[in-house]
């Protein structure tokens, strides 16, 4: 592995980490999807780089498919937090507590 | 299979050229005939043996074999039990069009990820898979249940797909492929030094899929998500989209790291037992009978993850698992249907409220109590030879691996477990209550339960045609490809 692959590939753990961190830790909706898509970003990252150094692009052609695809699902989950917004007149899924058991 | 999604898309525009009067019955049916025509298509093919033998491996993006259509066949009739079930329970609801449309997607989804064979097409398929769901999950709007369940359930679905692509795209840095064959091939040859990328893929697969499949640890959504989403989508969740986790688990993560040569199997066998354990346990403390099944379908993915991680040790295993995936999906998603017909008639599936239910609905009662048999493994119902072998394959693996047996203990004691929970239920519907007259129950749910009994019965006392199904879906392991 080539030491510039390298620098790519620690950024894109590094905001993996952030990513987890940001989930475990957080509370607000929001937040937590901003999680979720740095993690998304992350592998993007990733398969760029890696394409970058392969004979064919192969990655940078799944990166479009990926970025495609969380763009669907962030507009449903952002659908589903003003649902929820409306509803509780909050977004900290910690006061969620229609449910348990 | 594409009929699913041409008609998927058609059934929104039929309803605005209709100017949204369509009943829900037009659309239901519209999406039964499509549902259906698909899974007499798969059925003719199995039939016909016109299809190629159990392969993990294709150059191509999907491959038409036993194996996925296992799943097809499971995925769709559990489609065709959530259509049906919906009819009387949606009545209330705005966009009848919208939410069938919806579950035709979703279903084109786990057909697809039951057949690709390149991790593009299968993430692309996850997806298609996913996204209606977490829309149906939150359909009924103005209710908070559903509202909170939709939400948790696509935060954790989100967070399960952002770490299927970050190990997808390990993946495809260590073997510069997309192949799900040169996947593996890669990662058996890959230069050492890229091993701890190769290892780390596979864990994320693993937690990536383990939270569609409800293994321990990645369980905490599951419970609220079923209990608040409507209850066919309840269905179609826990039947359908779990055992979408477990096609691409079984072609992933266990050819993968039977590829890594790793020690993997003990971790498996630990997350089966923790999730036998947690789940069954967890079901027993319950007073909603929605919620229980939750749990309960929690310790049955433990179940099937038995034949997962002695997969490489006996190629009963497999079978096992594949043969309990078919049977699961037909008994849990009876017993969710029944819960729909009980919701739609008394609004509630609290445990005390179904008291007598036995006598104020019989058939539904009595499709939810053979349902709940089959899932405890009583013979001669169809659970108890899914369980029988997997619990077989187990103890047959003791001669290779010192804790196979332990599984197969786990397995039999938390069996055992599940049988007091699910008797409680039948007392109380059977044994307590008293002078309940006889109510209409909504004729979609009696058309269900007749089929499930027939079902469950029928491949209970003759269930050869099954087994031999299942071992005819096994993959052959180290299909030439590793060297």
């Amino acid at each position: 592995m080539s030491n510039e692959l390298i620098e790519f590939v620690l950024v894109s753990v590094a905001l993996l980490g952030i990513g987890i961190y940001g989930l475990s830790v957080k509370r607000n909706a929001i937040r937590m999807l901003f999680a979720v898509e740095i993690i998304v970003n992350a592998a993007n990252l990733n398969l760029i780089a890696f394409a970058r150094f392969m004979p064919h692009s192969g990655g940078q052609t799944f990166a479009l498919f990926s970025i495609a695809i969380a763009a669907a699902e962030v507009a449903i989950g952002l659908a589903l937090i003003i649902v929820a917004y409306r509803m509780y007149q909050n977004v900290d899924i910690a006061d969620f507590r229609s449910l348990k058991g | 299979m594409a009929i699913l999604g041409v008609v998927g898309m058609i059934i929104p525009i039929i309803s605005i050229a209709r100017k949204e009067r369509g009943s829900v019955t037009f659309y239901a049916a519209i999406a039964f005939a499509a549902l259906f025509i698909s899974l007499v298509f798969v059925l003719s093919q199995v039939w016909s043996e016109n299809i190629s033998p159990a392969a993990i491996f294709s150059d191509d993006v999907l491959v038409d074999d036993t194996f996925g259509s296992l799943f097809a066949i499971a995925m769709l009739i559990v489609s065709i039990f959530t259509v049906i079930g919906s009819l009387n329970y949606i009545r209330k609801q705005a966009n009848p069009a919208i939410y069938f449309s919806l579950i035709l997607l979703s279903s084109i989804g786990m057909v697809l990820v039951a057949y690709s064979t390149d991790l593009v097409m299968l993430f692309v398929a996850w997806e298609l898979m996913s996204l209606p769901t977490y829309i149906l999950a939150g359909f009924a709007k103005k209710n908070p249940a559903s509202n909170e369940a939709a939400l948790k359930y696509f935060l954790f679905g989100a967070l399960s797909s952002a770490i299927i692509i970050y190990g997808i795209s390990l993946a495809y840095g260590v073997t510069g492929s997309t192949n799900i064959g040169e996947v593996i091939q890669g990662f058996a040859t890959a230069d050492a030094s890229l091993m701890p990328l190769a290892l780390l893929s596979v864990g994320l697969f693993i937690a990536g899929f383990g939270f569609k499949m409800g293994l321990v640890p990645f369980h905490m959504w599951l419970p609220d998500t079923y209990e608040g989403a409507p209850t066919p989508i309840t269905t179609l969740l826990a039947a359908g989209t779990k055992k979408a986790g477990f096609a691409a688990a079984l072609r992933i993560i266990v050819m993968g790291a039977v590829a890594l040569n790793l020690d993997w199997t003990a971790a498996l066998g630990v997350i089966a037992v923790m999730t036998m354990i947690v789940g069954n346990i967890a079901a027993i403390m319950q007073k909603n009978l929605t919620r229980m099944l939750a749990y309960s379908s929690i310790g049955h993915a433990g179940y099937i993850l038995i034949g997962l991680a002695i997969a490489p040790y006996t190629s009963l295993g497999i079978q096992g698992s594949l043969l309990h995936i078919l049977n699961h999906a037909v008994m849990k998603g009876a017993a969710f249907i029944a819960a729909t017909g009980i919701i739609i008639v008394l609004a509630t599936t609290h445990l005390d409220k179904i008291k007598g239910l036995g006598r104020r609905m019989p058939i539904t009662s009595l499709g939810l109590v053979i349902s709940l048999f089959a899932l405890a493994g009583i013979p001669p119902l169809n659970g108890f030879w899914s369980k029988l072998i997997l619990f077989g394959a187990a103890i047959d693996s003791g001669s290779v691996i010192w804790w196979g047996p332990w599984l197969a203990i786990a397995g039999v004691l938390t069996s055992a477990l599940s049988l007091a929970y699910y008797g409680w239920i039948t007392r109380k519907m059977y044994f307590e209550g008293e002078k309940e007259k006889r109510v209409k129950e909504p004729k979609s749910i009696i058309a269900v339960m007749i089929f499930a009994i027939i079902f469950i019965v029928g491949f209970g006392v003759y269930p050869e045609p099954l087994i031999h199904f299942a071992e005819t879906a096994v993959p052959a392991l180290n299909s030439g490809l590793i060297p």
